[in-house]
């Protein structure tokens, strides 16, 4: 079984933890860099390379395309310190690798609490009983019958940059912020659903539930339920993957992503919350004086540099983009500002993709570097007026032992020999 | 508010109003799905909450679950809740909250004791999730609850006695207050704190190389057999086999293993595709992974034999 409260090191002293992470990364940079050196210099101009005098393989060599494999090295990882096993865990998005917005769907992070289980759509039912006047058993195909939507939304996990309420820990940009995807969903309004049960007036909550084998469930507030939550099947144009809840799923745009049950089986309309063990023990929020929030849904305003990082260093004085996400689950992403001297001074960045709300925005900035260090930090702000806060402020307020919904400013430290590293103001 | 004005608006109440009314009406529009049953709603309505609400008929003793909890609990969770490696402690850590390191558990940290019920029965014990009758569950909730000092050795859980036991921290959670921090976009001259940099060398990287370069080298055409079965063993029959969970003959073991083999070859496969329960333990058929193919299984176990030699 898998134990959140892991995701702060509890109970790991540091030395341990880096000597373990120094065993774990023996020459793991060099071969990292492998792709760009496969091939020798024969087909560079003014020769011509082999590919361009012969003939590649036809259509249907892969029914269904994989990326080159010279990208093998775009991965979802893990840390397996975090978890017991690899069946209640987590694995992360490789951020620095990403384009657009839009995450591919086999690199959208994983979280189970029982592993996947394998289902056959054909033998998939969703349930929707509790305070309505007609409970009703859907099908995979009644779903489809349904009007649906398309809408393309982030997810967080509420434990992403858990890691680091003491201190800078992680230092690749895929565990430190990499519990994070956006894609595209398409699927049925919950409140349509609700509306063909019939719901009590007097409802007020309803229980979302999984058909893993940890029946994963959450209480999902009325209001939320009939604004923007939806039912979905589909992920980037295609039917979700196994390990994103195949066959139908929830989706709680802006909220934790542990409320967006996946392998949806069940919805039940309540008067009260349930105070299950996913929104008591876990996915609450311990403050300094010992009291915890619960229900802490929104996951804020919130934003990091992926370019460059640990995982794409400086190579070269000179010009550079410096590049990143934003996003904010109460809205959309109004402005991102970019400090290289730990926080002083700011530019405003250019923001480089379509503003959806609950949506990555992506952000660029020129940035001419001349080889001394820098202190890379991003700060965003959503169209509330919230501007995304610094480890002092959080820890002033929350201390650090909350575990969940940090959203503190980043900080890429760049030495001079271009290799970036993970700090922290504090 | 101008008359006209005013008109104009409870005009618009009164048109919202109706269209809620036809959205009440509106149960069965598309006429989708099969009206759901009583005995279907019954098979999957598992859910408990702090009122009592779902809690079913049934009772478990301390003592029931003291047996229970040795058998099926503690080789993760301890046998005093105090959690094994990295799974969940269960008991312990009262007043610990305000400490610089916490410890969450049930008795310390849980709200309610629907908590528990619900969890065990859902999602517990970790490999066979809804394979405890209703009375064990009340009898494991109420080991757990004892091993929290939170009842007598002799106290039996049902529906009635649900209600005498109030966890330490109810009462202690509140609903989110965020926003609960306000920076300023200030962009020149702004303050910044102290710098901390790791002290001692640089921070944490994880091992990149393995995936990336697995993906260059050509592909072979079949995993080799002991390869796939030290895959699916890490992956899956570790979970039990590691430390012993539920009866299970831990790897490189020998005597462990010898009277299971007594059987011979074949029926220990038999046993770990096709299910075995008995005195020894509880073998799920495919470990519970019903996805495995009858090979794969056996790729398996032949490894796990192969590490006895």
């Amino acid at each position: 079984m898998k134990d959140d409260t892991v995701l702060t090191g509890d109970g790991l002293d540091r030395r341990t933890l880096l000597l373990r992470g120094l065993g774990l990364a023996g020459g793991a940079v060099t071969a990292a860099m492998l792709p760009s050196t496969v091939g020798a210099s024969d087909g560079l101009p003014p020769n011509v390379p082999a590919w361009t005098k012969s003939l590649g393989p036809g259509v249907l060599t892969h029914p269904y395309g994989q990326p080159s494999p010279y990208e093998g090295a775009v991965q979802r990882r893990t840390v397996d310190w975090l978890t017991a096993d690899r069946i209640a865990s987590i694995s992360f998005t490789p951020l620095a690798d990403l384009s657009g917005i839009i995450t591919p769907s086999g690199l959208v992070f994983e979280r189970y609490h029982a592993g996947v289980p394998q289902i056959d759509p054909a033998q998939h039912r969703l349930m929707i009983h509790g305070m309505v006047k007609r409970p009703l058993v859907l099908t995979m195909d009644d779903l489809q019958r349904l009007p649906s939507v398309s809408v393309i939304r982030f997810l967080e996990c509420p434990a992403n940059g858990g890691m680091e309420w003491r201190g800078a820990q992680m230092d690749r940009v895929q565990f430190t912020h990499g519990m994070l995807a956006c894609c595209e969903w398409t699927g049925v309004l919950l409140s349509t659903l609700l509306e063909e049960v019939g719901v009590d007036p007097k409802a007020s909550w309803i229980l979302a539930e999984g058909a893993d084998g940890a029946h994963m469930s959450r209480s999902i507030p009325m209001d939320k339920a009939l604004d923007d939550a939806m039912v979905v099947f589909a992920q980037n144009g295609e039917a979700l993957r196994p390990e994103q809840g195949y066959p139908v799923r929830l989706i709680n745009p802006g909220w934790e992503g542990n409320t967006s049950i996946k392998w949806l089986r069940r919805l039940k309309v309540g008067d009260k919350p349930w105070h299950h063990r996913e929104e008591t023990s876990k996915y609450t929020d311990l403050m300094p004086d010992g009291r915890a929030r619960e229900f802490s849904f929104v996951q804020e305003c919130n934003s990091v540099i992926t370019s460059p990082s640990p995982e794409k260093p400086m190579t070269v004085k000179g010009r550079y983009q410096v590049q990143g996400f934003a996003w904010s689950g109460r809205g959309k992403i109004k402005h991102i500002d970019v400090s290289s001297d730990g926080g002083k001074t700011w530019r405003e960045a250019r923001i480089t993709s379509v503003v959806l709300p609950r949506a990555l925005t992506r952000f660029a900035l020129d940035f001419e570097w001349d080889g001394s260090p820098l202190y890379l930090q991003s700060r965003a702000v959503d169209d509330t007026g919230y501007v995304q806060p610094t480890y002092s402020q959080l820890r002033a307020v929350r201390g650090t032992n909350s575990i969940y919904h940090k959203n503190a400013i980043h900080t890429w430290k760049v030495n001079e020999n271009g290799s970036v590293d993970n700090v922290q103001f504090s | 508010m101008s008359s006209s004005l005013k008109a104009a608006f409870t005009s618009l109440i009164l048109l919202m109003l109706s269209a809620g009314l036809q959205a009440a009406d509106k149960a069965g529009h598309y006429g989708v799905g099969q009206l759901a049953t009583p005995a279907q709603i019954k098979g999957w309505d598992i859910d408990v909450r702090p009122d009592g609400a779902g809690l079913p008929e049934g009772s478990g003793s301390v003592l029931d679950g003291e047996v229970l909890y040795e058998a099926q609990c503690a080789e993760c969770h301890g046998s005093f809740g105090e959690g094994e490696g990295r799974h969940p402690i269960l008991a312990g850590g009262i007043g610990s909250l305000t400490a610089d390191r916490p410890t969450r558990s049930v008795g310390s940290y849980w709200p309610y004791v629907s908590t528990l019920w619900d969890y065990i029965h859902r999602a517990m014990p970790f490999t066979a999730p809804e394979s405890l009758t209703d009375d064990e569950v009340y009898a494991v909730t109420a080991y757990v609850l004892y091993l929290n000092d939170l009842v007598e050795d002799d106290f039996e859980l049902n529906q009635a006695t649900y209600h005498d036991v109030i966890l330490p921290n109810q009462g202690q959670f509140y609903p989110d207050d965020r926003p609960d921090v306000a920076n300023v976009r200030c962009m020149t001259d702004c303050l910044t704190g102290t710098l901390v940099v790791h002290s001692e060398s640089p921070g944490f990287r994880p091992a990149m190389a393995d995936s990336s370069t697995a993906s260059l080298e050509a592909a072979p055409k079949a995993m080799p057999k002991l390869t796939a079965g030290k895959s699916t063993y890490d992956q899956l029959c570790a979970i039990c086999h590691k430390s012993g969970i539920g009866g299970a003959p831990k790897l490189g073991d020998a005597k462990d293993w010898a009277n299971r083999l007594q059987k011979g070859h074949a029926a220990v496969l038999a046993n770990a595709i096709n299910g075995y329960v008995g005195e020894q333990g509880v073998m799920p058929a495919k470990g519970g992974f019903s996805h495995l193919s009858d090979e794969a299984v056996t790729a398996a176990v032949d490894y796990m034999l192969k590490e006895l030699q």
